[in-house]
C-alpha cells in the first residue's frame, strides 16, 4: 500500500495546486477591475455602470485610490462636495432628472409638503429625510402603503448611502451624495 | 452567469481533495482502500452543490472564488480532523459544517440588505462584548491552560464566544466609523502626527480599553491581537490615517508589555516562546513540551511531508494514549499539516487563506458605499490576522495562543461563526458587483 499511499498524498498536493493556479489565471482578468483612472471615478470601471444615476451626472467623485476612501478623509468636513441630493427617476409632476437639496433634510408625500407628489399611492406625509452630520436618515411617516427602499419596505428609520433607490407608489428616487 | 460557472468549476477540486485525504487516511489506518472515502466525497460535493446552488439563486454576481476556497480549507479540516480524532470527532465537526451552511443561508436571507445591520449596531456591540465576558462567569466559564476563552454549558454546548464577538465588533467598527471617519481624521496635527479630536477620541480609546479588557480579563493575548488589529484596520482604511495605526500599536504594545510581565500565564507563555527546548521548560507543568515538539513534527514534514496519518501524534505504544502533541486538533492543527503535507501543501492552505482575504479585499475596492467597504476590508483582515496569530504561534513566530484556524481547526463556534462571516463578504461582493446598482 506504500505506493498508493505516496500517490494519494502527491495527487493531494498536485490538485491543490491546480486549484490554485485555476484561481489565479481566471481572476487575472479581475485585477484591474474597480481601478481605473482617477477621471473616471475609480470605481465605475468595468461594472457596467450607468443604469443607476441619469445620464449627465459623473460617476462618483474624489475617488483616486484603491480603496475609494483615502480621499474623502482629507476633505473632510467641507460640505462643499458633499450634496446630497434626491434626483427624480419617475414621479407624476415631475421632470426626471431634477434633483432636490436634501441637505436640510425634506418630507416627502401627498399633501403640503416639501417634495410634493402626485400619486394615488402616497399618503399625505409619506417619507421624511433627515440629516444626522453627514448622514441622511429616512423613515416611513406611517403611510398606507409604505416607502421602499432598493426594494425592500422601510420598517424603521434607515440610513441612506450613494446610489439608494427610493419608491413611494408609481414614484422612483435616486439619493445622491 | 459565466461567474457562478466558474464557481461550479472550482468545487471539483475541493471534493477531489476530500476524497483524496480521506483514501489516505484509511490505507494508513487499516491498509487497504475503502470506497467509503469515496461516499464521504460524494456527500461533501452534495453538499457544496446544495450551497453553490443555493447563492445562484440568492446573490447572483457574488464574488465566485470565495466559495471555493472555503470549500478546499474546509475540507483541509475534515480530513486533518478525521486524521487525529477519528471517525466520532469527525462526524461532528461535518455536522458544525451542516449547520454553518444552513447558518449562512439564513445570514443571507434575513441579512438581503445587510446595511440593516446599521440599524442594530449598539445592540450588536453590546451583546459581542457581554459574549466575551461570559467564560469569567462562574459555573459556564472556564479556564483552558490559564486563559478564559471557552463558555461551556454543560452537556449542552462548549463554545468560544470569542469566534462571535468577532464579527460583532467589525460589523459596529464599520457602521461607526462610516458616520465619524470625516471627523476622525480631520485633527489637529501636533509634531507632524495628526491627532483626532477629543471629542471623537472617545472609540479609540474604546478599542483600546476592549483590547487591553480581553487581555486582562480573559488572560488572552491572541484574540485581542486579532481584535485591536482587526478593528485598527477598518480605522485606517475609513480615516486614511497612518498615524492612528502607529500611536494604537504602540499602545497595544505598552499595555501588552505590562501584562506579559505581569500575569503569570502570560509570562510563561512568553518563555515557552523563547526558549521552547530547554529542558526545564520542556519538562515543567504549561511548558514548552507541545511548542517544542510541535518543531519537531513540522521538520519531519521536510518539503512534501509524510502523507497523511504519517506523523506522530501520540506517544507509541502508550496506554492510554499519552498525547505528544497536545490539542493537535485545536490550536495545533497546522503543525500537523506541516508535518504531513510538508512545506508545500501547507503554503498551498496559506495560499487558500491569502485567496479568500483577498477576494474579501476586492469585495471592499469594488463596493460602492462606506460601509460595505468598512465592513469587507474589516471582516478580511480579521481573518488574515486570525491565520496570522495561530499560524504564527505554531511556527514560534509569536508566543502561542488558543485563537483557531479559521475553518481547520475542530470546534463548532467557530465554524459557524466564520461562515457568517464569509455570508457578509459574499453579501457585500454580490452587492458590489451587481450591475446598474451602486
Amino acid at each position: 500500500m506504500q505506493p498508493v499511499s505516496v500517490g494519494l498524498k502527491f495527487g493531494f498536493l498536485i490538485v491543490l495546486y491546480l486549484f490554485l493556479f485555476w484561481v489565479a489565471t481566471s481572476s487575472l482578468f479581475d485585477l484591474r477591475r474597480g481601478s481605473g483612472p482617477p477621471a473616471r471615478g475609480g470605481r465605475g470601471e468595468g461594472r457596467g455602470d450607468g443604469a443607476g444615476h441619469p445620464a449627465g451626472q459623473p460617476p462618483a467623485r474624489n475617488y483616486s485610490d484603491a480603496t475609494g476612501m483615502y480621499i474623502a478623509a482629507d476633505s473632510l468636513l467641507e460640505l462643499e462636495d458633499y450634496e446630497p441630493r434626491l434626483v427624480v427617476e419617475r414621479a407624476a409632476g415631475h421632470e426626471p432628472g431634477v434633483a432636490y437639496d436634501l441637505l436640510g433634510g425634506a418630507t416627502l408625500g401627498r399633501g403640503d409638503v416639501e417634495i410634493h407628489l402626485d400619486d394615488q399611492f402616497a399618503s399625505s406625509r409619506h417619507a421624511r429625510i433627515s440629516r444626522r452630520g453627514r448622514t441622511l436618515v429616512i423613515e416611513d411617516l406611517g403611510s398606507t402603503n409604505g416607502t421602499y427602499l432598493n426594494g425592500e419596505p422601510l420598517t424603521g428609520p434607515q440610513p441612506l448611502h450613494d446610489g439608494d433607490q427610493i419608491r413611494i407608489g408609481g414614484s422612483e428616487f435616486t439619493y445622491l451624495e | 452567469m459565466r461567474a457562478r460557472n466558474r464557481e461550479l468549476v472550482g468545487l471539483i477540486p475541493a471534493s477531489l481533495l476530500l476524497t483524496a485525504g480521506f483514501a489516505a487516511v484509511f490505507i494508513q489506518r487499516s491498509n487497504h482502500l475503502s470506497g467509503l472515502s469515496l461516499t464521504y466525497g460524494a456527500v461533501f460535493l452534495g453538499l457544496c452543490l446544495a450551497g453553490h446552488v443555493f447563492i445562484r439563486i440568492a446573490l447572483p454576481y457574488a464574488d465566485p472564488y470565495i466559495f471555493p476556497v472555503v470549500a478546499v480549507i474546509a475540507c483541509f479540516g475534515l480530513v486533518m480532523v478525521y486524521r487525529i480524532d477519528g471517525a466520532t470527532l469527525a462526524r461532528q465537526q461535518a455536522q458544525w459544517f451542516v449547520l454553518g451552511l444552513v447558518l449562512f443561508i439564513g445570514t443571507v436571507i434575513f441579512f438581503r440588505d445587510y446595511r440593516k445591520l446599521e440599524r442594530y449596531r449598539y445592540v450588536i456591540v453590546t451583546l459581542s462584548l457581554a459574549l466575551l465576558v461570559v467564560p469569567r462567569l462562574p459555573v459556564i466559564g472556564e479556564s483552558v491552560n490559564g486563559a478564559y476563552l471557552e463558555a461551556h454549558i454543560p452537556g449542552v454546548i462548549t463554545f468560544q464566544p470569542v469566534e462571535i464577538s468577532k464579527v460583532g465588533l467589525i460589523v459596529f467598527m464599520a457602521s461607526y466609523l462610516r458616520d465619524t471617519r470625516l471627523v476622525l481624521a480631520g485633527g489637529r496635527r501636533v509634531l507632524g502626527v495628526t491627532l483626532p479630536p477629543l471629542k471623537h477620541l472617545g472609540p479609540l480609546l474604546l478599542l483600546w480599553g476592549v483590547a487591553m479588557g480581553i487581555l486582562i480579563l480573559l488572560h488572552e493575548v491572541g484574540s485581542s491581537l486579532m481584535f485591536y488589529g482587526g478593528l485598527l484596520a477598518v480605522l485606517y482604511v475609513a480615516t486614511g490615517r497612518l498615524s492612528f495605526v502607529v500611536i494604537g500599536l504602540l499602545a497595544f504594545a505598552g499595555g501588552a508589555w505590562y501584562l506579559a510581565t505581569h500575569i503569570p500565564h502570560i509570562d510563561a507563555r512568553v518563555v515557552a516562546w523563547l526558549h521552547p527546548f530547554r529542558l526545564s521548560e520542556y519538562k515543567a507543568l504549561g511548558g514548552s513540551y507541545q511548542i517544542a515538539n510541535a518543531q519537531f513534527i513540522q521538520a519531519a514534514g521536510g518539503l512534501f511531508g509524510q502523507g497523511l496519518g504519517g506523523s506522530i501524534i501520540d506517544v507509541p505504544g502508550s496506554n492510554p494514549v499519552v498525547h505528544w502533541l497536545p490539542a493537535a486538533d485545536t490550536d495545533m492543527i497546522y503543525a500537523v499539516i506541516v508535518g504531513e503535507l510538508g512545506l508545500f501543501g501547507a503554503s498551498a492552505l496559506l495560499m487558500c487563506y491569502l485567496v479568500l482575504v483577498q477576494r474579501g479585499m476586492k469585495a471592499a475596492i469594488l463596493a460602492g458605499d462606506s460601509f460595505s467597504k468598512l465592513l469587507a476590508s474589516g471582516l478580511s483582515t480579521i481573518v488574515a490576522l486570525q491565520v496570522f496569530v495561530i499560524v504564527g504561534g505554531v511556527t514560534r513566530v509569536l508566543p502561542l495562543t488558543g485563537v483557531t484556524l479559521p475553518f481547520v481547526s475542530y470546534g463548532g463556534s467557530s465554524i459557524l461563526a466564520n461562515f457568517v462571516l464569509v455570508a457578509l463578504l459574499l453579501l457585500v461582493s454580490d452587492r458590489a458587483r451587481r450591475p446598474g446598482v451602486r
